[in-house]
């Protein structure tokens, strides 16, 4: 298990075969009552194209310097790849707490593809529409979920859209003057 | 229009109900119609009966997307459609006659809007309201439909994103003045997907 | 505010399991031919959109009720990863396209918080002074087709009368009526013209004399009443466990606002109360929306007042487009425009959640970057989305007449269910 706070938030990254138990904690002792979302990433194609130009930063860019803030990183302007996540996917659960203040949290498994996850349904109730929505955009199988069916696509859609290696399909547009 | 006996729908092979009632001819109206139309060289007639087509087309509560809410503001007391005839947005297909498209369609909404279509009477006309409707708009992509006029006839396409309700009742003033003058619906100028 | 102070309007929780968002018919109906099962399709009278509901009858009451969705669905988050951060902006307000500027709003402040960028006050104060115009227009929206659903058709001409007028405001701000696309990341994309002001603030008197007008007709109306008092009933406990925010928790007995309790844009400076009811049913939620329309009016008076001077737009010209008569004299400028316009401005690498309150609930955003030019992931939290979880626990031992005032009183838009 990690912890790293970036843009004033904390993200707990948690092994995904103890999930339900860091749930349960952060629902029962920390307060985290309300789940927010849901949210599933397809890492596929991370890094592959070099980053380089322009940062737009609020500093603006110092050559001599520098800046702290992501790619720019060890950068100047320069070429460079973001570093290779871990694994496929990753899902994150957003948490928060209704008191004052809302402190929030996000809890973030790492899986890679076909590997069931447990799902948060006895936590949570509300995780069963995102997660049936997660399933049906990319693919991720929640184990332990009663009625993981497609929600958004036709029950017999063919493939997970939301995933990197999905076309995004559409026609191709035609010009008047091509013709 | 009403003795047109051309192009029906049977004719390019749409499920609708004049198919499936394989006697259904020619109306009492129609029938009563036609030595009197061929009396007066069909014009009077025609035209009487296109200027009250024409000047009392009820649409059907289709509405889709933020389109719809475009849509329902005509309906409100600025920009009232009532003074043009629509008097009533008609929840049941069967007694609406015109379709206001208006909203993205999905691949999975457009077996639900090709049944509605042919639950309609006709005569009927659709408007495809909308850059969504009339071409896909800005979601070219798997799950949108590009264009409403691959699944339906279309008779007037409305640009805009929303279009403002100006516009949506310039688009249906202009398609009933296409009614008054003759013009038969789209599906007996073009059949079923152009 | 802890569990335990809570207001209890129902003892235990009435959500349904195993399934939670679907209520089965039980075993002993099955096949039985008492049990009528009726399509609510994705085309119906009640003005929701394309929301289908499979409900099963007996009699009148509702024993089993099932949600389909994805009849709108729009690929939103797949069309957002192809275009650059500039051109995504414009889809985000067809998400939920009845609080378009809220969509806007939580996609440029994600943005901005990648990016690090500071927002100018006079942009802090319009954004805000925006969204609660919104909030507005969307409880309008709400209202009208909520009281013509349950019949009190004079209800949606009266509320369209009031929304005409708002959009007339945001014309004259932003060019447009719907969907503004007035927001760009640093700020807004042009200045405020002079004479919105005296006809904001005309608006802002008229409002809620226009309000009460409305509650003259339903708050006391007989008939409404009957048919929304102690229907669609929703503990404090089942709206949390169901992810609920919004008007929904706040008609749950649950003092609950992201606006005070989160604080973005100026809500901090600006002074409003929060409307919370303890009785969790369909009345209660017209009321807080009712009393939030006038809370909004408040605000939008005192960010006229507090309206500063000055820039709308941040300076950063790595992200902002210079202004176009640098473009004739700087060399720099004219680099930065055509880089930014051609390839876009790159954002850090990372991933932030953001969350705004929306006339629905907790609007949020979760992105990630690549450290590209493009978005690497959007995703839109939807409050409609959840809100439609909840409706079987609501519809617990209802008649079907219950169920559409049900339906109508979570104010769902189905553009944001299915993205």
């Amino acid at each position: 298990m990690e912890r790293r706070e970036a843009y004033d938030e904390t993200t707990l990254v948690v092994d995904p075969a103890r999930l339900l138990e860091a749930c349960r904690f952060l629902r029962d002792e920390e307060g985290f009552d309300l789940l927010s979302d849901i949210t599933a990433v397809d890492y596929l194609g991370w890094g592959e194209k070099g980053v380089a130009g322009y940062f737009g930063t609020a500093a603006g860019r110092d050559l001599n310097a520098p800046g702290e803030q992501g790619a720019s990183v060890h950068s100047q302007g320069f070429g460079r790849s973001p570093e290779p996540k871990p694994a496929r996917f990753a899902i994150n659960y957003h948490l928060l707490a209704v008191v004052p203040g809302a402190p929030r949290v996000r809890v973030q498994i790492w899986v890679e593809e076909s590997r069931p996850v447990p799902s948060v349904i006895e936590i949570w109730p509300t995780a069963d529409w995102h997660e049936r929505e997660q399933f049906d955009l990319m693919g991720i199988t929640f184990e332990g979920h009663p009625h993981l069916r497609r929600i958004i696509m036709e029950d017999d859609w063919e493939g997970h859209p939301l995933r990197k290696d999905y076309p995004l399909g559409g026609e191709p547009v035609r010009f008047s003057g091509d013709e | 229009m009403a003795v047109r006996k051309k192009q029906r729908l049977a004719d390019y092979g749409l499920n609708s109900e004049r198919v499936l009632w394989r006697g259904k001819g020619p109306g009492v109206f129609e029938q009563e119609l036609a030595p009197l139309e061929d009396r007066l060289m069909l014009s009077t007639v025609d035209k009487a009966v296109a200027w009250a087509q024409g000047s009392s087309i009820w649409p059907d509560t289709f509405g889709l997307a933020c389109c719809a809410i475009e849509m329902m503001s005509i309906v409100s007391s600025r920009y009232d459609i009532a003074r043009f005839g629509a008097e009533v947005f008609r929840s049941s297909p069967r007694q609406a006659d015109l379709l206001i498209v208006s909203g993205r369609v999905a691949h999975k909404m457009a077996a639900p809007l090709r049944q509605i279509y042919d639950q309609m009477l006709e005569p009927k006309w659709v408007i495809a309201m909308g850059a969504c409707a009339s071409s896909g708009g800005m979601f070219n992509n798997y799950t949108i439909l590009q264009g409403v006029d691959k699944i339906v006839d279309v008779d007037s396409h409305i640009p805009g994103c929303p279009p403002r309700p100006e516009a949506l009742v310039e688009g249906i003033v202009r398609l009933q003045e296409k009614i008054k003058a003759g013009v038969p619906p789209a599906y007996e100028i073009r059949g079923v997907a152009s | 505010m802890a569990v335990t102070e809570r207001p209890r309007i129902y003892e235990g929780s009435r959500i349904p399991s195993p399934i939670p968002s679907m209520l089965v018919l039980p075993e002993e109906l099955r096949g039985s031919d008492e049990i009528l099962q009726v399509n609510f399709g994705p085309n119906h009278p009640s003005t929701h959109g394309v929301l289908r509901l499979v409900v099963d009858l007996s009699g009148e009451r509702v024993v089993g009720l099932r949600a389909v969705i994805g009849y709108l669905h729009t690929g939103f988050e797949k069309n957002m990863e192809q275009k650059t951060w500039w051109k995504a902006i414009t889809y985000a307000p067809r998400v939920d396209y009845v609080s378009f500027q809220n969509n806007e709003l939580v996609f440029v402040l994600a943005v901005e918080k990648l990016l690090g960028i500071e927002v100018p006050p006079k942009a802090t104060w319009m954004r805000t002074l925006l969204a609660e115009l919104n909030r507005i227009h969307s409880h309008l929206v709400f209202l009208g087709t909520a009281a013509l659903e349950l019949g009190a058709i004079s209800m949606f001409w009266y509320c369209f009368r009031e929304r005409d007028q708002i959009l007339d405001l945001f014309e004259m701000v932003t060019g447009s009526r719907m969907h503004t696309r007035y927001y760009q990341v640093g700020g807004l994309a042009e200045d405020i013209p002079k004479g919105f002001d005296p006809e904001a603030r005309k608006f802002c008197e008229w409002m809620p004399k226009a309000i009460d007008e409305y509650e003259t007709i339903l708050s006391r109306n007989e008939i409404w009443l009957e048919r929304t008092q102690g229907i669609g009933l929703l503990s404090a406990d089942d709206a949390i466990a169901l992810g609920q925010s919004g008007p929904v928790v706040r008609a749950s007995g649950i003092d609950w606002d992201l606006r005070r309790d989160e604080g973005y844009l100026s809500y901090p400076e600006v002074d409003f109360d929060v409307p919370v009811y303890p009785n969790g049913d369909v009345y209660d939620r017209y009321k807080v929306r009712i009393d939030e329309m006038r809370q909004s009016t408040r605000i939008v008076e005192q960010c006229l007042d507090a309206m500063p001077e000055g820039p709308w737009i941040a300076d950063d010209r790595k992200v902002v487009l210079p202004p176009r008569h640098e473009l004739h004299t700087s060399m720099e400028s004219l680099i930065h425009h055509f880089k930014i316009v051609t390839e876009g401005f790159r954002v850090p690498e990372g991933e932030v959640y953001v969350t705004v309150e929306s006339p629905r609930g907790e609007l949020g955003c979760y992105l990630v970057s690549d450290g590209g030019p493009r978005p690497w992931r959007v995703k839109f939290r939807a409050p409609s989305f959840v809100a439609l979880e909840a409706t079987a626990t609501c519809m617990s031992d209802a008649l079907i007449a219950d169920f559409i005032a049900i339906v109508g009183s979570l104010d769902t838009v189905m553009g944001e269910v299915d993205r």
